[in-house]
């Protein structure tokens, strides 16, 4: 009997201590870097060439699979939409000897996989820009026998934006849709006014006609009552063929507004002020010039120096009429 | 007497010169400390200067593409034109199982996942989530409807794939989820932080819906740096009434995080 105690306490002597050494269960986490974020090629019909890019698991060990879909840009802030299908006359492969378009392979954490996308424009492939990603998704969370559970299957992408063209000719049309300051009391001739200490907020929209994708680069200047000027550049982004977007000026800011700004100038304004937008596509190409205005004036300054009028006109008057009983 | 006079008024003119000497002030104001110039890469040379007082310069060389182009027959930009390329794009799901465990009727469950996108100076990008079906039993006889939040299914201000709406009684039924932190959609901070909307359903043909993005490149809204860190927390709810078969309920919630272009 005590020998069968015995052997009973030492067992669970044994997974007592056992239990205090319990490995805590992590989370699954999916963590993955891609680079490079974007690649744009211009190539002729007839031709390919390779592009590499890094993949690096930064989480927990992944079921990966790369794959490329075609993409439409979307709204007037850089968004895109990821098509079902792949469209378009460009063929894509890998020249990885183990790793293949929409073919799983494992990667370790901490590890670094090379696809060597090759990206082919076929013989007699139509002029014009066409736009893809390469997306690596990974599969979806194990399933972990729970009662309810919502498993996540997370993608990172990689846009390569591919024009076509036999002899390096772009069709560059842009136009400016919107130059124009935010909120402010518009009154006559759409001159906005604005209280002096208030951030103003320019936004300046660009519409591509054209079918290949442009690149502005130029400048807002802002030139104040004595000819006083501030120069802001504008970062050089890409409006995909037949799009517009809305371009960002360093140094931008977003002041919570429901519609993100071009730029947000701060500072105390008074009086008349001009805003001027300098846009250039490259060389041989038409340059675009925008302008408008606002006037700034210090209101609450102004409100402050009537009330406070108003109330030494009254303490003078009370003063006086004192004096006099 | 007339001479310690003129010494003091001289000394008085040239104070009174440095005083109404004042710098010119822009409205732009430079920080040195943390700035970070990034600039094009296009091959032909690259390079990182740092000084002293922890700047860094990353700077790279331009190549002649209309020649490149004539020769080779094509031209490859890899990187943005104002942004260091060899700084990645990444992704992370902090927690990929979003186990809610046992649910009991009218007690809605609560589960969370943080977000993060990392993404060098540039910032533009964009996630997207969609279900690839209501919460099911494995069988697929049964599933979670997803929420109208609060107001009900017939109200038109319930809560969509696009809206959010309170979610606050024991009594709403379904499953969603709600963001907070940083680059969350407007309808979460408008709503407040006890609105909810459900996924798009891919089953029913809708498209993603954007759940994190950044439009402004390096600056937050008070003017400082931004961080390259863009990090948002999903709060995901569930909750069903007496009348839901028991069983075990599971979908698949997709997230794509791509770069802006």
């Amino acid at each position: 009997m005590a020998k069968k105690l015995l052997k009973i306490f030492t067992i669970v002597s044994i997974l007592v201590i056992l239990s205090f050494n319990l490995k805590k269960v992590l989370a699954q986490k999916f963590s993955l870097s891609l680079s490079p974020p974007l690649t744009e090629i211009i190539i002729k019909p007839g031709r390919s060439v390779l592009v590499a890019f890094n993949i690096y698991n930064l989480g927990d060990p992944q079921i990966l699979t790369p794959l490329v879909k075609s993409f439409e840009p979307i709204g007037n802030f850089g968004n895109i939409v990821l098509k079902k299908e792949l469209e378009g006359p460009i063929r894509f492969s890998l020249d990885n000897s183990e790793i293949e378009l929409e073919k799983s392979f494992f990667l370790k954490p901490n590890e670094k996989q090379q696809l060597l996308l090759r990206i082919r424009a076929p013989e007699g492939a139509p002029e014009g820009d066409y736009y893809y990603t390469l997306v690596v998704q990974s599969d979806p969370a194990p399933n972990n026998n729970s009662l309810t559970l919502g498993r996540a299957k997370a993608s990172i992408g990689a846009n390569i934006l591919v024009t076509i063209t036999n002899q390096g000719n772009l069709e560059i049309k842009p136009s400016i849709t919107l130059f124009d300051t935010l909120r402010g009391l518009r009154i006559n001739k759409g001159l906005k006014v604005y209280e002096s200490s208030q951030p103003i907020a320019v936004v300046l929209i660009l519409k591509n006609q054209g079918k290949n994708l442009i690149k502005p680069r130029g400048k807002i200047t802002l030139i104040g009552n004595f000819g006083e000027k501030a120069e802001f550049e504008i970062i050089p982004q890409n409006i995909l063929g037949r799009s517009q977007r809305q371009l960002l000026a360093s140094p931008s800011a977003n002041l919570n507004l429901k519609q993100p700004t071009t730029l947000t100038l701060s500072g105390f304004f008074v009086g008349y002020y001009r805003l001027t937008a300098d846009l250039d596509f490259g060389a041989g190409t038409k340059k675009l010039f925008a302008n408008t205005s606002f006037i700034a004036l210090p209101l609450k300054l102004m409100v402050a120096f009537v009330f406070a009028l108003i109330l030494v006109f009254v303490l003078i008057k009370k003063y006086l009429k004192n004096q006099e009983e | 007497m007339k001479k310690i006079f003129f010494v003091f008024f001289g000394f008085f003119l040239i104070i009174l010169f440095f005083l109404t000497k004042t710098a010119f002030l822009l409205a732009d104001e430079m920080r040195s400390n943390q700035f970070k110039i990034q600039m094009s890469n296009v091959n032909i040379g690259a390079g990182k200067k740092t000084s002293n007082n922890n700047n860094t310069l990353a700077y790279t060389l331009g190549q002649t593409a209309a020649m490149e182009f004539t020769s080779k027959g094509y031209v490859i930009k890899a990187g943005f034109q104002y942004l260091h390329s060899i700084v990645p794009f990444s992704f992370t799901v902090s927690d990929t199982q979003i186990d809610f465990g046992e649910l009991l009727p009218n007690t809605p469950k609560t589960e969370t996942t943080n977000l993060i996108v990392s993404f060098g100076g540039a910032g533009n990008y964009q996630v997207t989530a969609i279900e690839e079906g209501p919460l099911r039993t494995l069988e697929n006889t049964s599933q979670i409807d997803n929420t109208c939040c609060d107001p009900g299914c017939s109200n038109p201000d319930k809560c969509d794939q696009y809206s959010a709406a309170l979610w606050t009684q024991d009594s709403t039924v379904g499953f969603g989820y709600k963001m907070s932190g940083e680059d969350i959609p407007t309808t979460f901070t408008t709503c407040g932080s006890n609105c909810y909307r459900r996924f798009a359903n891919r089953l029913d043909n809708e498209e993603p819906v954007v759940v994190m993005s950044s439009e402004d490149v390096t600056l937050n809204p008070s003017s400082e740096p931004k961080d390259i860190y863009h990090q948002a927390t999903m709060t995901f709810k569930v909750n069903v009434n007496s009348l839901q078969t028991a069983g075990n309920y599971q979908t698949i919630i997709n997230f794509v995080a791509t770069p802006s272009f």
